[in-house]
């Protein structure tokens, strides 16, 4: 393995303390109400709490929690390309890196950006495109970061909703907002916006209909611009959980347009005197 | 070429340096303070690449090679005090658009590392005839158990020491230009080893002093 | 017309203000930002606290594992702090591995904490030889605007205090470790130290807490970092134009007021998470 020789090193190995549990973790359970209080087999999103324009230096910012998920975007350009190979002369390039905080998960995260972060930088890109109006920014281009802060579950989901709202509060052109969704299927029952815990525990023993789905929906244009399942589901199972996300995205919907709303008030200019 | 510091109160190793040593850089010096040795190169003012131009001064890179292996995040941060010196030394900006280059290799360390870098830097910069507002020198400070101030302190006393402090003092008016310590020390320590830095700086701008026109004399 | 003037002619447009012995965000010369703390946030983190010094915003997340301490240092643990500088929190860094900042301040927090012996690494011994705790400390700057050292070095000494280990006994039989994740207790905070950075106006004016304006305007900056007992754990000065000792007394003198005040916030921060539970 090559060392890391940009950062303070530690042991070359350590471990989780949480392996070594005297007492094994209490399982999720399977059927009735949710660890949380929620219900499952119905659209019980988490409450979410958004902010708009917090970082300073970016263009475009927001903050999302929901429950103990949260995540941080901030939005910076449109400038130049920096990759002059790279330059289109008709469309802008939308770039996005999505990273998780070492500290965000159970387990410790490594420094260096695992595939699964670029997964997801990759589906947060493609989820998001659809809703840009690239063509108003020739030869430039409009970066996206995100950082989780705290994994609590349904990271991508809140990561594309988290995005959109940064897009929009740096003033990119847009088409509609892009809200993210995600369930859990779990034989004949789903969990909508699952926890961590909830997510990594595939219990039990059918393993007909086990799977994750994420979509990302523009919601006044009534159009899906990503979605991301695995696991192996059946056709209806697949569409049926289709329709869940959306409806769970309309429930955030007003939520996200009021923080909007609430941004552009602060940051409007005082109407003039004349 | 070797010179023998020592004195009445401040007391150095013995300090060594040769310049113009190297055939390929613009300027080059190895300085030597006792078994502490490093070597330098200074490359420049070249052409500097378009990602790090400045517009109105030339870009200093400075790159410290280890003994061996590859540079970790210690030698980061020596390089930026390293760099950060050089740069309010040298007039960087009779040369915009340019690239400066200084390198640093590690010989041996025995102590007092930072500032034999710091003094081989220099020396490198005044072979390459890089126009500078002043020179600077490196003095290393330990303060061991008993309380006593021991300058450029070996390896075995820096281990000893309960608190290390490397300043870097120009030559016009014997101020600090640069600080790096370890461990913790009351006011009036510092202020102690500040003075006592100072004296030594006298003695160090005299060994450049002499080891230049040891160097001169033999051309002319 | 005056934000056409401070874009065109920044230096000229901060010297107007220093002048007048202020600042264009209208500080006095040695007047810190606010500083607010919250602690505890992250739920996955040991221990955690967020520091936001005006708009200078640092997260620092304290996860512990276990490792087997080193043949030469079989009594002591770890402590393993970086910096991260994400593209997230300025458009000056970039994506990929760490830049040659956050490197510098990576090793100038891990100086501090060896320095100031804030955590006596010999408490992190679990049984010598053989087990030890490893404490990953990840400062991540979620918004840049100048002076991060200051506020890394308030969220680390903060997120040290929040710190909660598991209470972790080894089976005499098995000679395995066990671990109760419920039953956990704090660290042993030895010292508190506290940053205090300056930056050189034209070669002469001192101001503290500087923005990112500012830092790139200076022609110095200078770090000191003093303990409660009016100890030096650090004057860290990387270089930059130089600075007599009278004014170098300034800013110690400054950096021990800014110590007291810090101390008090950390302490009234950790009453009120306490009193809230």
């Amino acid at each position: 393995m090559p060392t890391d020789n940009k950062r303070v090193r530690g042991p070359e190995v350590s471990q989780n303390p949480s392996l070594f549990r005297c007492k094994p973790a209490e399982a999720v359970p399977l059927h009735g109400p949710r660890a949380d209080g929620r219900q499952r087999d119905q659209v019980d999103v988490r409450p979410v709490f958004v902010r708009c324009g917090l970082v300073s230096q970016a263009k475009g910012s927001a903050y999302i929690e929901a429950g103990n998920t949260k995540l941080m975007c901030c939005v910076y350009g449109p400038k130049e390309t920096e990759r002059k190979d790279e330059t289109d002369m008709k469309c802008g390039r939308l770039t996005t890196d999505m990273r998780f905080a070492p500290f965000s998960c159970l387990e410790r995260g490594s420094w260096i950006q695992g595939s699964q972060d670029k997964d997801f930088s990759l589906m947060l890109q493609e989820s998001l495109q659809p809703a840009l109006c690239l063509h108003k920014y020739p030869r430039s281009q409009v970066e996206v970061n995100v950082v989780v802060l705290e994994n609590s579950g349904s990271v991508l989901a809140h990561a594309i909703t988290c995005a959109s709202l940064a897009l929009a509060d740096a003033g990119i052109e847009m088409y509609d907002l892009v809200l993210g969704c995600s369930i859990r299927q779990d034989g004949d029952s789903y969990v909508v916006d699952p926890s961590y815990m909830e997510e990594n525990n595939s219990s039990s023993v059918s393993s007909e209909n086990q799977g994750g789905l994420t979509v990302a929906f523009l919601p006044s244009l009534n159009q899906i611009s990503g979605l991301q399942s695995d696991g192996a589901m059946t056709e209806e199972t697949l569409t049926a959980g289709v329709r869940t996300c959306t409806e769970g995205c309309y429930k955030l919907y007003p939520v996200i347009q009021q923080a909007l709303a609430k941004a552009v008030r602060k940051g409007a200019p005082p109407p003039s005197e004349s | 070429m070797m010179e023998v510091c020592g004195s009445s109160n401040v007391t150095l190793r013995e300090f060594g340096c040769e310049q113009s040593l190297l055939s390929r850089p613009d300027g080059s010096a190895s300085f030597v303070q006792g078994d502490t040795s490093v070597m330098a190169g200074v490359y420049g003012p070249a052409e500097v690449k378009v990602s790090k131009e400045i517009y109105d001064r030339a870009t200093l890179e400075v790159l410290i090679q280890p003994k061996v292996g590859l540079p970790s995040v210690r030698e980061r941060s020596q390089e930026q005090c390293v760099r950060e010196t050089c740069e309010a030394a040298l007039q960087l900006s009779l040369h915009p658009r340019s690239s400066l280059t200084l390198i640093l290799q590690l010989l041996h360390d025995d102590g007092s590392l930072l500032s034999c870098y710091l003094n081989a830097a220099c020396m490198a910069l005044m072979d390459a005839g890089l126009p500078m507002n002043c020179l600077f020198c490196g003095v290393t400070c330990a303060i061991n158990k008993e309380g006593e101030i021991i300058t450029d302190p070996t390896a075995a006393q820096e281990k000893e020491s309960r608190a290390l402090m490397t300043f870097a003092i120009d030559s016009t008016e014997r101020r600090v230009m640069m600080s790096s310590t370890k461990g913790s020390f009351s006011v009036h320590e510092m202020q102690r080893c500040i003075a006592v830095s100072q004296k030594a700086s006298e003695k160090i701008f005299q060994f450049y002093r002499d080891s230049v026109r040891r160097r001169y004399s033999k051309t002319l | 017309m005056a934000a056409g003037f401070k874009t065109a002619e920044p230096l000229e447009y901060h010297r107007s203000f220093l002048k007048e012995n202020c600042r264009p965000d209208g500080r006095e010369l040695f007047d810190f930002r606010t500083t607010t703390l919250n602690i505890g946030s992250i739920s996955t983190a040991d221990g955690s606290a967020l520091v936001k010094m005006g708009n200078t915003t640092i997260i620092c997340g304290i996860k512990a594992e276990l490792a087997n301490p080193t043949v030469e240092a079989p009594d002591k643990g770890y402590i393993v702090p970086n910096v991260d500088l994400p593209p997230l929190c300025s458009s000056r860094f970039r994506p990929g591995p760490p830049g040659e900042q956050a490197q510098a301040a990576s090793q100038f927090i891990a100086d501090v904490i060896e320095s100031s012996e804030v955590i006596k690494t010999e408490d992190l011994c679990i049984e010598r030889g053989k087990l030890c705790w490893v404490l990953y400390c990840d400062m991540m700057c979620l918004d840049y605007d100048g002076n991060i050292l200051d506020a890394c070095i308030i969220a680390l000494l903060a997120a040290l205090k929040n710190t909660q280990l598991p209470e972790i006994t080894i089976n005499q039989e098995t000679c395995t470790p066990e671990v109760n994740l419920e039953k956990r207790h704090g660290l042993h905070i030895h010292k508190h130290p506290v940053g205090a950075s300056f930056c050189v106006f034209d070669h002469s004016i001192l101001i503290v807490d500087p923005t990112a304006e500012e830092e790139v305007l200076s022609t110095a900056q200078l770090t000191v970092v003093t303990d409660e007992e009016d100890r030096l754990c650090s004057v860290h000065k990387p270089g930059g134009t130089s600075l007599s000792g009278e004014k170098l007394q300034e800013c110690i003198s400054r950096a021990t007021v800014r110590q007291r005040e810090i101390q008090k916030l950390i302490d009234k921060v950790i009453l009120s998470v306490k009193t809230m539970h």
